[in-house]
């Protein structure tokens, strides 16, 4: 009995000790973080000096504040942009690879290299390539196309910073291809012979096979595009005159100016939008598990 | 497949390569456009922004290594992110094998709690991040980007190297339970060797994060000597301002370990991207 007792007190010390690590890390980083995020928005805290309890004040000031409401406006047209241009696109070029043309495993690999190049690099290139000289005037020049100042106007500079993100559809390509290779092949010869072409097979078969991850990717895509921050931030600033703007750089630019309770409120608002999305697209469009796959 | 070849199948054919090109175009010309223009004059880069050298100007990448701060900023890259992924590789192995390999009340709520974290959004932290540096006197160190990208990766490796220690047959440990291995032997000797390759995809991912990673660095750093290649690039560069070919040579330079990385590891990227992606 004696024996027992100890054996499980050591088993239970060592379970303990090896969560102890990741634990800290996650009650530091994340759940702290939160409650502090949480708790601040409904102060008057400016960094320094006393903090004062203001209710709600914080946040009826951002919903009256013409900037984030724009920033919030930026991220819907982010999100729609992400879920519903950027995953369908994705999509299609999955169900492409998925029939394995030539040199499909480079062309696999190749979609997802920019997802490994830093945001900075990459919106230095983008920069140039939008700049009134730049190579994009250029090439649109050969069309007939005044040149255009992309990232200076406000009537193009969102489209230009969504279109730069959009385009690159590696991560979630790489997602819904994994899961297209696992339908099995039986199915597509079985329509073979029934006389259904390519793509009534890719409409019957693969599509609605594709249901579950096309959710999971939709969802996290509109999820980034609510959170949407970093490049943006490199190419534009949030400018011209707040065209680009988002959540993120609003919160940025708030805490920059040290009005940290109102940077709290906005994170409140990020962490709360992007709850909104999750939920309710789960809902809409039935059973998923983003948890599953949302590893980046 | 000969009696596919109809006006509407070949047309469609077409469509597709014109996509399938025009993306890896997107993907892939704007690094290429990056390392011509980084081997060309400024000369040349003003008459035309494309154009292939005359000569090969390596010097450039000389220019940019010695202006700029570029050699101490690259080693605070090197330094924070080699930290970060030694300190996630280590905490997440540990949690991952508890998570994985014991079994008790409240294990999973642990796990949902963890990986649920990847669903936050960071950036919404970076009041309480810079606060907590701050009070915790880490602003301005390197310490206080290897913590944050050692933290931020947390979700994803422990997501990642779980389910690869999951997949670990059972008969192996229990073997070495009969031969009297202790609770650490089994994770030492055991788990651990086995599960390289989990491990490994995981280090992967928090090495590009952490090398890429920008945000949080500007936050959390203010001087040369605390500031990664990121910033580096982004706000040193003005030194560059009439030199574009070398700027465009020190953004090479910072490119070359996560693309390295990347054609190297690629199947293990895509392996880690798709370990979910297969059960949806």
């Amino acid at each position: 009995m004696q024996a027992v007792g100890t054996r499980n007190s050591r088993v239970w010390a060592g379970r303990i000790l090896f969560l102890l690590p990741v634990s800290l890390f996650f009650i530091f980083f994340f759940i702290y973080p939160f409650l502090f995020t949480l708790a601040t928005s409904f102060t008057n805290w400016r960094g320094i000096g006393s903090m004062k309890f203001n209710g709600l004040a914080n946040y009826k000031k951002l919903l009256l504040d013409p900037t984030f409401r724009k920033a919030l406006i930026n991220n819907i047209i982010w999100a729609l942009s992400q879920g519903f241009i950027q995953v369908p696109l994705a999509c299609l070029i999955a169900m492409i690879l998925v029939r394995k043309p030539k040199g499909w495993r480079f062309l696999r690999t190749a979609y997802y290299l920019p997802n490994v190049i830093s945001t900075v690099a990459l919106a230095m290139v983008w920069v140039a390539i939008y700049n009134v000289n730049g190579p994009l005037n250029a090439i649109l020049g050969v069309f007939g196309m005044e040149p255009k100042n992309w990232l200076g106007n406000p009537d193009t500079a969102l489209f230009s910073v969504i279109f730069q993100t959009v385009i690159y559809i590696g991560y979630f390509m790489i997602i819904l291809l994994a899961s297209a290779m696992n339908i099995s092949r039986s199915l597509y010869e079985a329509a073979e012979i029934d006389g259904a072409s390519t793509i009534q097979q890719e409409i019957h078969i693969t599509l609605p096979m594709l249901r579950g991850p096309l959710v999971t990717t939709m969802t996290l895509a509109m999820a980034y595009g609510m959170r949407h921050f970093e490049s943006t931030f490199l190419m534009t600033g949030g400018g011209p005159a707040y065209a680009t703007t988002t959540m993120g750089i609003d919160l940025y630019l708030k805490m920059d100016a040290l009005r940290y309770s109102e940077a709290s409120t906005a994170g409140v608002f990020l962490i709360l939008m992007g709850t909104v999305v999750i939920t309710v697209l789960r809902k809409l469009l039935g059973k998923s598990d983003p948890m599953s796959e949302m590893a980046q | 497949m000969k009696s596919k070849q109809t006006p509407t199948w070949i047309i469609l054919n077409i469509l597709k390569w014109v996509l399938l090109i025009t993306l890896l175009a997107v993907a892939v010309l704007p690094v290429v456009w990056l390392l011509i223009s980084s081997l060309r004059t400024n000369l040349e880069l003003q008459v035309s922004p494309f154009g292939w050298p005359e000569k090969f100007q390596w010097k450039n990448y000389l220019t940019a290594l010695s202006m700029a701060s570029l050699p101490r900023l690259l080693l605070n890259s090197v330094v924070v992110a080699a930290s970060a992924v030694i300190v996630n590789t280590i905490v997440t192995a540990m949690g991952s094998f508890i998570l994985s390999r014991e079994q008790f009340k409240g294990r999973d709520v642990i796990y949902t709690i963890l990986t649920a974290g990847v669903l936050v959004p960071v950036i919404s932290f970076m009041v309480p991040y810079f606060s907590l540096i701050t009070k915790t006197g880490l602003y301005n160190h390197l310490s206080a980007l290897v913590l944050v990208y050692t933290a931020v990766n947390i979700p994803v490796s422990i997501f990642l190297v779980t389910a690869f220690m999951k997949s670990i047959p059972k008969e192996l440990e229990e073997a070495s339970i009969i031969d009297g291995c202790g609770f650490f032997r089994r994770f030492s000797q055991i788990i651990l060797p086995l599960s390289r390759s989990g491990l490994v995809t995981a280090a992967t991912f928090c090495f590009i994060y952490s090398w890429n990673e920008f945000v949080m660095a500007m936050l959390l750093t203010s001087s040369i000597e605390s500031r990664t290649i990121q910033l580096g690039i982004k706000f040193f560069t003005s030194q560059f301002i009439t030199d574009y070919s070398s700027m465009y040579a020190a953004v090479i330079i910072t490119i070359i370990p996560s693309v390295g990385g990347y054609i190297f590891l690629h199947d293990k990227i895509i392996g880690g991207l798709t370990a979910g992606g297969v059960k949806g």
